[in-house]
């Protein structure tokens, strides 16, 4: 029974580990991308143009991710493992701006270029710590929220009650995005912010946060969620919540395929186009230049818009 | 008895060895000095944990609240390294933070007859929150290169945090094999109401086995927070999960009464290889988690198969 079950086992996995494996024996350079999770379509979208960039460029890449978007240690793990591989580039997204440092430490002890994608790392951390990144690939996401900080400023003539969602607390994308937006609302000094609360990303937080929200302040005239899921949950709280007085415009971030349909059917007001399929496009292209030991700049922005109803073509 | 236990262990130490054999196979990099090391200090935490969770387990528990409470006594260490306390005492303040979770998941157990399912399940909210609610959410980081040395230094070309793992699992195999707490600690699964009767204070022991649950979730909390030079109030989420898998893999009952901490080990380090192994192949993320829950499933049907041919 015993051998029987190791032989089931191994012949279930030897045919998956084999089909996985064969690109490590082939000539080309590998490039590893790291994103922080695939359960979210923005990095679906990454994932997309790196692998796109990659064929093109003939270039072998992996793409990893932790199972949870929250566990950073997973993260560092899965890149450290790449380092034990010898991949000759890492692009990672990080799920925590400072955490990653001491393993990016030991990706440059190794000699591996590590291009940062998306979220940017602690730069006074980064310094003190001696690690090198060779480039950072983004979008300004201060600059983000600053659009929709003057977007709701502007819908609202300078004055009215306003609440914010927040991603994970000290995540650099969110805190830039939250900052951005209060940038943005300061040409607009009567605007009131009511309440900032972190509903950590998530739809159904997104949903509750803001159920509880409408609950304490049913006058607010505004929300600013810093992603586009988040958002919809707040947006779906909306819908079967009647206690808010007026309408309520809600402005999230990143141009999720739903939100943009929350915003062409009239539901949902703006929201801030990144671009995450230029993002793995870029990193893997540039990837190839530093293989090639061409010069990359410091640091590389991605287009960043915002949308409306206006401003998106007619179906 | 005993040499059921052994054929047991043998079983799942077979399995460890035909998972390394297949990774070498396929793997140029995987049988390398430098990856075993890795492998070894990327278990180390979950191992440490997996300690508590089969001596809980032995006595027909399980604690839920241990990723939380490695996440709360992480943070309040981290704040009293950052307020310039030394690093031993900031140490020991995350371990009686850890302790005092456990020592009460232990209590709300044997004084306030509460299943422990329940009450650690309590507990892990509690923990979480609080270490939510203590830091605002955010994280503390940066800290001194010698108390990052505790993960991140090497002792004679082996990391710390292995050195810390071993020294862990040496004392709890004596513990568990060679004084009155390993004993009591199988009676109390085997049979409480017997041990009861036999004139073991269950209550006190059962206290003391929570407690030393938490305190090696501080411990934990140290390696993880010297590894990140960040304590972060999100950390540990799901660990419990990773730690009863580890426990379960090496040969502890659910039902309580049997168990090892060796077999622990082998447990641990199954997970460990795997993780690593698939990371190493670039076997798609999606993938890996169906092959590590396939795995989970296969090493435990092989366990009550080979039990079943045994009986």
């Amino acid at each position: 029974m015993k051998k029987f079950l190791i032989i089931l086992l191994s012949s279930i996995l030897l045919p998956v580990f084999w089909g996985c494996n064969r690109e490590q024996y082939s000539g080309e350079p590998t490039v590893a991308l790291v994103v922080k999770t695939l359960n979210n379509p923005f990095f679906m979208e990454m994932q997309r143009g790196a692998e796109d960039a990659a064929k093109e460029l003939e270039l072998n890449l992996v793409i990893q991710a932790a199972e949870r978007e929250v566990d950073v240690e997973q993260q560092m793990q899965i890149i450290e493992n790449l380092i034990q591989r010898k991949v000759d580039v890492i692009a990672v997204t990080p799920s925590g701006s400072r955490e990653l440092i001491p393993v990016i430490s030991r990706a440059n002890q190794a000699n591996i270029p590590v291009i940062i994608v998306d979220t940017r790392l602690d730069e006074k951390l980064l310094k003190s710590d001696g690690a090198q990144i060779s480039t950072f690939i983004g979008s300004d996401n201060f600059e983000g929220g600053r659009l929709a900080g003057i977007y709701i400023g502007e819908r609202l003539n300078g004055s009215g009650k306003v609440a914010i969602l927040e991603g994970i607390p000290g995540h650099e994308t969110g805190d830039s995005r939250r900052l951005g937006f209060l940038k943005g609302l300061e040409e607009s000094p009567d605007i009131q912010i009511v309440t900032s609360q972190t509903a950590n990303w998530e739809r159904s937080l997104g949903y509750n946060v803001f159920e509880n929200i409408l609950q304490s302040y049913s006058d607010v005239q505004a929300v600013f969620a810093a992603n586009d899921l988040m958002a919809l949950g707040a947006l779906e709280a909306l819908s079967s919540n009647r206690e808010a007085e007026n309408e309520v415009i809600v402005v999230g971030f990143d141009a999720h395929e739903e939100a943009i349909e929350a915003i062409r059917n009239g539901a949902m007001a703006a929201t801030i186009a990144q671009h995450p399929y230029e993002m793995g496009r870029m990193a893997v292209e540039n990837a190839s230049r530093i293989l090639k030991g061409e010069e990359v700049p410091d640091e590389i922005p991605v287009q960043i818009e915002l949308i409306t109803k206006a401003s998106l073509p007619d179906l | 008895m005993m040499q059921i236990q052994n054929i047991r262990q043998f079983g799942t130490f077979i399995g460890l060895l035909v998972l390394c054999l297949l990774f070498w196979i396929l793997s140029p990099y995987f049988f390398t000095v430098s990856n075993l090391l890795n492998i070894a200090q990327q278990t180390s935490i979950i191992a440490i944990i997996s300690v508590g969770m089969t001596f809980v387990i032995i006595t027909a528990g399980i604690d839920l609240s241990i990723g939380s409470v490695l996440a709360f006594s992480g943070v309040v260490m981290a704040s009293a390294l950052h307020a310039g306390v030394p690093i031993p005492l900031s140490i020991l303040v995350g371990f009686s933070v850890g302790y005092v979770s456990g020592t009460i998941n232990g209590l709300l157990i044997s004084y306030g007859k509460l299943p422990p399912f329940i009450a650690t399940l309590g507990m892990m909210s509690i923990a979480r929150g609080s270490a939510l609610w203590y830091t605002n959410g955010r994280p503390i980081s940066g800290f001194s290169d010698s108390f990052r040395f505790l993960a991140t230094g090497d002792i004679l070309f082996i990391p710390t945090s292995v050195w810390i793992m071993a020294i862990v699992y040496i004392i709890a195999h004596f513990v568990l094999t060679k004084t009155k707490l390993g004993r009591y600690t199988y009676a109390i699964g085997g049979n409480e109401k017997a041990a009861i009767l036999s004139g073991i204070n269950v209550n006190r022991y059962k206290n003391i086995i929570y407690g030393v649950s938490g305190l090696l979730g501080g411990l934990g909390a140290v390696i993880l927070t010297a590894r990140l030079n960040s304590a972060q109030p999100i950390a540990g989420v799901m660990y419990e999960l990773d730690a009863i898998a580890a426990t379960v893999i090496g040969g502890t009952s659910l039902m309580g009464g049997e168990g090892t901490i060796y077999g622990t080990l082998i447990g641990a380090l199954i997970i460990g290889v795997l993780r690593n192994g698939l990371n190493l192949l670039g076997v798609p993320s999606f993938i890996q988690q169906i092959v590590i829950g396939a795995v989970i499933i296969g090493a435990i049907l092989l366990d009550t198969q080979l039990k079943k041919q045994k009986e």
